[in-house]
């Protein structure tokens, strides 16, 4: 076995920039995930059943909100810059796009037709065929539209989990 | 207040979104508002009623997770899977080949 030597240099000190870096790459790999799989949960209406599937769905607005703020700096930059970039770059900013356009309505067509979820809270609309054709066709496009965007992102996603699988705590990784 | 100011930003975006939805609803008539009127169930809501009665689609009566009716997990698993493995590949296929064009370009 080859045994690390003595005279090897010290790891280099890990700064306070770098460790909110760290910081932040974790909190959007986790977030991240958890969408991934609560938007998988909620479109599987038959396992989760109407109750289950609206109320992550009110959960999982919420969380985009959260994802889309704290990406919004990416926002602007790719906006900023479409003509000049790559075609890579633009496609998946396209792509981003109708991903925002059909969860959103897919999200306020739900509540819109809401059978459990708003009732419970007291709330009652009378669903139209269009708010339900909505939803149904925003969900279907948005079950194309999420392993497409999270695939466009397989490197970092990739780089990040070898990272976190080797992180421990108080290691610089 | 940065993570604030970004987030009045993505609600405002997301507010015209939504408002242009409830345009496009009201200018298609199905405002999904209720007036107090009962109109008639829509030839695609018969169809679902139809397809409900005939066991086309299955409505549970109960609202909690189905641990045994796996098959809607497992489909829309499958879907996401073969999007992600396509979109995958064809990125590592484009990024060979300009490898391989650089390559060639470097050595003429």
């Amino acid at each position: 076995m080859n045994a690390a030597p003595r005279t090897s240099l010290p790891a280099p000190p890990v700064t306070a920039s770098r460790r909110r870096i760290l910081a932040r790459t974790r909190l959007d790999f986790w977030l991240d995930a958890l969408l991934l799989v609560a938007y998988t949960l909620a479109y599987s209406l038959g396992f989760t059943g109407v109750a289950t599937h609206e109320w992550l769905g009110i959960g999982l607005g919420l969380a985009l909100l959260v994802h889309l703020t704290l990406h919004w700096d990416w926002v602007i930059r790719t906006t900023g810059k479409l003509f000049g970039r790559g075609g890579r770059e633009r496609f998946v900013w396209l792509v981003n796009l109708l991903l925002l356009l059909t969860m959103t309505l897919c999200i306020a067509s739900g509540i819109l037709i809401s059978e459990v979820a708003l009732p419970q809270l007291g709330i009652t609309v009378t669903a139209s065929s269009f708010w339900r054709q909505m939803h149904d066709t925003t969900a279907t496009l948005t079950l194309i539209l999420v392993p497409v965007h999270a695939a466009l992102r397989w490197r970092w996603i990739v780089g990040v989990a070898r990272r976190l699988a080797a992180w421990r705590p108080g290691r610089s990784r | 207040m940065k993570f604030l100011r970004h987030l009045t930003a993505v609600v405002l975006v997301v507010a015209v979104i939504v408002g242009l939805g409830l345009l496009w609803a009201h200018a298609s008539g199905g405002t999904g508002i209720d007036n107090g009127l009962r109109q008639a169930p829509s030839r695609e809501a018969v169809a679902r009623m139809r397809q409900i009665k005939a066991g086309v689609i299955r409505v549970r009566s109960d609202n909690g997770f189905n641990l045994a009716d796996t098959g809607d997990l497992i489909q829309t698993c499958m879907i996401e899977a073969v999007l992600a493995a396509v979109v995958i590949t064809v990125s590592t296929v484009r990024r060979r080949h300009r490898r391989l064009r650089r390559t060639a370009a470097a050595k003429s």
